[in-house]
Parts: structure tokens; C-alpha cells; sequence
């Protein structure tokens, strides 16, 4: 898994030569054989152990479910005044991580950021799996789904009574179930002509059939494209707003209310970059396994993952911006309870080793992405994304729990300890991620085969236009 | 794989098969070419197939502007006067509540699920709209009777023509020859 150093080595490397995004001399033939060829080999002894454990976790979440629905939320450990406590960290934890997904498919694409290509399909897969994770704490926390839809989305019922369109928790039901919409829409479209192409490479005819179902009849038909570049684009260009207002609308779920640690207007920006700073960690703890067992290395380089680490860089200090503002204001508003909540609760009450690793995590170890032997060396990347996703799920737990249970009167404070049902809750769903997506590792290309066959067509139509300039010039 | 004129059946079923020529050409460039020119030699009810849009091509097929965007805008309008006009008609109109004494029609507080829905059908039209103009999904094509076309998704460049009922297929074939395609085949629908 270690990273080649010789592209990297060069010294004397002109900034304006373009980067080298596709390794090696490749045709659409090479491409498309080397980036289905994951999907078309057996599954391996790794494949399969790593399945294993993901569906054994499932399990977990499987019973932890169960004993939710049979018993009642009580056996969670939230009690008054922590009335929201794992449910609501895990549930903002994985929407912050499906946020990278839409950030590389969509902000990207709008950016031109030919880099994107390579991973983008990866992302957003993970998008949709983690917000299918994300979206099952709040309907158990209602304690009866199957009601759910009955409270939540306003629809003309006997009772005469209508969702309260001022309380951001209804803004986030239309928000989340609008992000999920579009990203399965987005999602499927960009994957129709990768179908297609596992439909026409496919050996058995029970694949073929399979695949030709999924891929809708396409035919790469000159008329189709025209409408579907559009449509594309369009879906792109609506994602970026929406991957920014959802979790700006996840944060108002905090921000417009009154405790101390909550009331902050920072809270928008500061849970965006967030968002993108774990999911962008969660796509770098999968990647980076994958390139290597998938054999991905000559279409998600080395340059890549770099640029990965930048973005990390990026989003982290602007975190670190976030929790520094908190403090700042916190000591400028002059109102104690802020004060309280911040400067003793947080740093020296029962909560700090949250609090002082969320720091860690979060502020001092994406420093190390500063130097360029860190960004390239994929052993290093990939524990420090473990330790990212650490630190955010911490910044949660610290963002709901310690403010929740020190608030403003002393006679209501109250500790909180999560149950066995909490930690089942939180493994299972990271089962529940990991199965999705090793089964959509073993069926559908990792990578967007169409895209990557595009851009190389792309850049070697650049290459041409180059050389050809240069002989003009000469 | 060549499909030759269909055995005469001893029913009559009416059935009318649809003919094709489709031409696969050497490249990206080939194509788009060979398309331009085919067209512009008067050529009718022409289509391309390619494993990932070719710039110009569209101009090369001689299409119009796209609809998407139009039908994207009318989504996108349609999903916020729906929310609008919803938040307005159940918290102001049919079940107004005080909450903490603010107005029953309060904007800022509308803007969220204004926005978001029309996100939401804006991002539906773009993709049904999508489809519907393509008239996608469609499973079988005559196209797909050729071996040769399994490569257009992944690395074949090809044109095909349909050629209307009673015409025949040899001024096309010639044109697409003519116009340095590597091999054409004519493709005559089977009845199913």
C-alpha cells in the first residue's frame, strides 16, 4: 500500500503542466476492462471476511432495533435533561459524512475539477448509505416509526391538525428526505451508462440480463446525451445548494434554540465544514483500501489522494476557526451561562476527555497535512482519517451532551451514560454502512468508468491542441 | 452478423419491421465527421452511439436546443409555490397557532421548505423529464440485434440510420461508406 515516491520527486516540475490523473498508456478498452474487472472476478477470501463482520454488526443493529421497538426508548440512555443524545450525535455524524459525497460529485463538477472523476462515484455511494444510516435515529427515536410519517409530513388527517412550519425540526424532515431523493436520483443517472457497459461486457447471459434491466436500455444514443448532459449538470447544480442548506438546517436544529453551547450563529458555516471534513475522512478510511485490493491505482493516484488532504486540511481549520469562535463569543457575550458551559464544562467537567479529544483529533492532527510526506503516504492518510472520524463524532457528543446536561439552573443538571442499546445502535448502523457498500464494491464499478473514459479522451484532445500550439509557436 | 430479409410468415401479421443501418467508424473524430457530412448530404432520422459524449456532436446531428433546463425552471417554480402556498394555507388559513405570539405568516420561516421542495421537484423533473424525453426505459431496441454494437458503451463510435418502410437501404449503406465508416451492417427488427 505505500505510495511510489517518483512522480513526486521531481523538483523542477513546471505548475502550469497539467497533472497526470489517469497513469499509464490507457485506451476505453484498458479502462473499461480494468475498472470492471472488480465487479466481474468472484469475491475474494478478504471480501468475504470483511462482509462477515459487517453483517454480524448488522445483526447487532438488527436486535438493538428489536429490543428498541419492543421496549420503548427508555432502555436508550437519555433521561431530562440530555433528551437528545446518541440518536441525534449519530444521526448529524453520518449526513456530515454523506456530505462529501455531493461536495466531490456536484461542487466539483460545477468547479471543473477534473480530479473528481476518479472518486466521485465511490462518494456518492457513501452518501446515500450513510444517509440511509443517518435517517433511521430519528425514526426510532420517535419511538414508533411505522407512526412516523403520520407526525412528520402534513397530510390532511381526521385529528384537523397540521405540521408547525416555524419549528426547524419539520425543515429538516423535508431537508434530509429531499438530500436522500436527489442523491439516489443523481446517483442512478451517472450510473446508467456505467450499466450499460457492465450490460455489454457481461460473459453469461444472466448477467446481461441483470445489468440490461438496470441500464434502462441505453444506448448511447447522440440524442440522449444531449438531454442527459443537461440533466446531469442540472442535478449537480441543484445538489450544491441542497448539500449546503441541509446541514445548515441539521445545525438550526441546535442553533435556534436556547441552551448555552447551542445558540451560536456560527453553527451553519462551522457545520458544513464539518460535514466535509469527516466525509471527506470517510471517503479517504474506504479509498484507500479499496485502490488497492480493486487494482484502482491508475485512476485514483497518488495526486488524488493529495488532494484529498488538502480539502482535509482546508475544512479542519476552518473547525478549528468554529470551535475557536465559539470560545471567543462565549467570553464576549458576557453572559455566564455561555461562559459556564465553555470555559469549565466543556474543558474540565465530566465530559472533557470528549472534549480534549475532539481537539486533538480535530484541530492538531490535520496539521500533519501540511507536509507533502504525510499527504503521500497512504499508511499515514489513512490512520489519520481514522482519527478525524473520531474526532467528529466526539464534536457531536460534545456539541448535544455536554451542553444538555449542564444548563442553566444547578438543580436540574444531570449526567448521562449511554446503554448497551446506544452502542448497538451506533456499531450496527457502521454495519449497515459497510455492508451496502461492500456490496456495491462487489456489483456495480467503484469507479465511474464513463467519466474517466471522457476525461481521458479529454485530456488527450488537450495534449493534441498543446503540441499542435507549440508547433505553431516554433 | 448479417440478418437477411425476413422469412415470409404464413399469417399475415401485419407486422412492419423497422430497418437500420448502423456504421461503426474508427474514432471520436471519425464520427463526428461522417455524421456532418452525412446530414448535410440530406439524410434523415439519423442518431449516434457512443460510450461518452462527444463534444459537438449535437451540432454534428443538427439538435435542437436541450428541454431539460426548460422543464427543470417550470419544476423548480412549481416545487416552491406548492410549499409557499402549503406552509401559508395550513399554518395560516386552515389551523393558525400562536406560538410564542409570532405572526401565523411569518416569510424567513417559510424559506427552508420553499427552497427545499423546489430542490426536490426540480431534481424529479430533471430526472423524469429526462427519461420521458428519451422514452427510456426501453429494453429492446433493433440496435441491439447487431454483435458488433456491444461496443458502442465501451469503446465503439457508431451511426445508425433508420431507414423508412419501402425505402431501401443502399443509399445510406453507400453514404456511410463513403464516409470512411470501418463496417456497416443492415439491421432488420425481428418480430417478437
Amino acid at each position: 500500500m505505500s505510495a511510489s515516491p517518483s512522480p513526486h520527486t521531481e523538483v523542477s516540475r513546471d505548475p502550469l503542466e497539467p497533472t497526470v490523473l489517469i497513469e499509464g498508456a490507457q485506451t476505453d478498452q484498458s479502462l473499461n476492462d480494468s475498472l470492471l474487472n472488480h465487479v466481474w472476478r468472484g469475491a475474494g477470501r478478504g471480501w468475504w471476511m470483511l462482509f462477515g463482520v459487517a453483517l454480524s454488526m448488522l445483526g447487532l443493529l438488527i436486535v438493538a432495533i428489536g429490543w428498541t421497538l419492543y421496549n420503548g426508548i427508555g432502555t436508550w440512555g437519555n433521561n431530562i435533561p440530555v433528551g437528545w443524545a446518541f440518536g441525534i450525535i449519530n444521526f448529524v455524524w453520518w449526513i456530515g459524512i454523506g456530505h462529501a459525497g455531493t461536495l466531490i460529485s456536484a461542487i466539483l463538477l460545477l468547479l471543473q475539477q477534473k480530479w473528481r472523476t476518479s472518486i466521485n462515484r465511490f462518494a456518492e455511494a457513501m452518501t446515500l448509505f450513510a444517509v440511509i444510516c443517518a435517517l433511521l435515529f430519528p425514526l426510532l427515536h420517535t419511538g414508533r416509526p411505522w407512526f412516523a410519517a403520520y407526525w412528520l409530513m402534513p397530510y390532511p388527517s381526521v385529528q384537523g391538525i397540521w405540521p408547525q412550519f416555524k419549528s426547524p425540526l419539520t425543515w429538516d424532515v423535508f431537508a434530509v428526505s429531499t438530500y436522500f431523493t436527489i442523491s439516489l436520483l443523481f446517483w442512478f443517472l451517472g450510473l446508467v451508462p456505467d450499466l450499460a457497459a457492465l450490460r455489454d461486457s457481461s460473459k453469461s447471459k444472466t448477467k446481461r440480463m441483470i445489468y440490461g434491466i438496470f441500464a434502462m436500455g441505453w444506448r448511447g444514443s447522440g440524442r440522449h446525451w444531449a438531454e442527459y448532459k443537461w440533466a446531469y449538470l442540472l442535478l449537480a447544480g441543484l445538489s450544491t445548494p441542497l448539500v449546503l442548506s441541509v446541514h445548515t438546517i441539521v445545525s438550526f436544529d441546535f442553533a435556534v434554540s436556547v441552551i448555552p453551547g447551542w445558540h451560536t450563529t456560527i453553527f451553519p458555516p462551522y457545520f458544513v465544514a464539518g460535514a466535509v471534513f469527516s466525509g471527506f475522512a470517510m471517503v479517504a478510511t474506504w479509498m484507500i483500501p479499496a485502490r488497492h485490493f480493486l487494482g484502482l491505482k491508475h485512476v485514483v493516484t497518488v495526486k488524488h489522494m493529495e488532494n484529498m488532504c488538502k480539502v482535509m486540511l482546508a475544512t479542519g481549520m476552518m473547525v478549528s476557526y468554529g470551535y475557536i469562535m465559539e470560545h471567543f463569543i462565549a467570553w464576549y457575550s458576557g453572559n455566564p451561562y455561555e461562559q459556564g458551559q465553555f470555559f469549565k464544562v466543556r474543558w474540565f467537567g465530566p465530559m472533557a476527555p470528549i472534549f480534549w479529544t475532539m481537539f486533538t483529533c480535530n484541530v492538531v492532527t490535520p496539521q500533519l497535512f501540511w507536509f507533502k510526506k504525510v499527504r503521500t503516504n497512504m499508511k499515514m492518510i489513512w490512520v489519520m482519517s481514522l482519527f478525524i472520524n473520531l474526532g467528529m463524532w466526539c464534536e457531536r457528543f460534545n456539541i448535544v451532551i455536554t451542553s444538555l446536561h449542564r444548563d442553566f439552573i444547578p438543580s436540574s443538571w444531570r449526567n448521562y451514560a449511554p446503554t448497551w442499546v446506544d452502542f448497538s445502535l451506533f456499531i450496527g448502523t457502521i454495519g449497515l454502512f459497510s455492508t451496502l457498500f461492500l456490496l456495491f464494491l462487489k456489483f456495480v464499478p467503484a469507479v465511474a468508468v464513463t467519466e474517466v473514459k471522457e476525461l481521458r479522451h479529454e485530456m488527450e484532445h488537450d495534449a493534441h491542441e498543446r503540441d499542435h500550439g507549440a508547433e505553431a509557436h516554433a | 452478423m448479417n440478418f437477411g430479409p425476413h422469412p415470409i410468415h404464413e399469417e399475415d401479421t401485419g407486422f412492419v419491421p423497422d430497418r437500420y443501418v448502423l456504421a461503426k467508424f474508427a474514432d471520436s473524430n471519425a464520427l463526428l465527421e461522417g455524421t456532418r457530412k452525412i446530414r448535410e448530404a440530406g439524410q434523415k432520422d439519423l442518431d449516434t452511439h457512443t460510450p461518452y459524449p462527444v463534444h459537438g456532436l449535437e451540432k454534428a446531428l443538427g439538435l435542437g436546443r436541450p428541454l431539460i433546463p426548460t422543464i427543470v425552471l417550470g419544476g423548480a417554480i412549481a416545487g416552491a409555490f406548492i410549499a409557499y402556498s402549503m406552509i401559508y394555507f395550513m399554518n395560516v388559513l386552515d389551523w393558525p397557532m400562536n406560538i410564542g405570539n409570532r405572526p401565523p405568516h411569518s416569510p424567513p420561516a417559510n424559506i427552508p421548505i420553499t427552497f427545499e421542495l423546489a430542490v426536490l421537484l426540480a431534481g424529479t423533473s430533471s430526472f423524469f423529464g429526462f427519461f420521458t424525453l428519451a422514452r427510456l426505459p426501453r429494453p429492446y431496441h433493433p440496435v441491439f440485434q447487431s454483435e458488433a454494437f456491444r461496443a458502442a458503451s465501451i469503446d465503439g463510435f457508431f451511426l445508425s440510420i433508420k431507414v423508412p418502410a419501402g425505402e431501401s437501404t443502399d443509399k445510406a449503406a453507400a453514404l456511410m461508406q463513403a464516409e470512411g465508416a470501418v463496417h456497416v451492417e443492415i439491421i432488420e427488427e425481428l418480430e417478437r
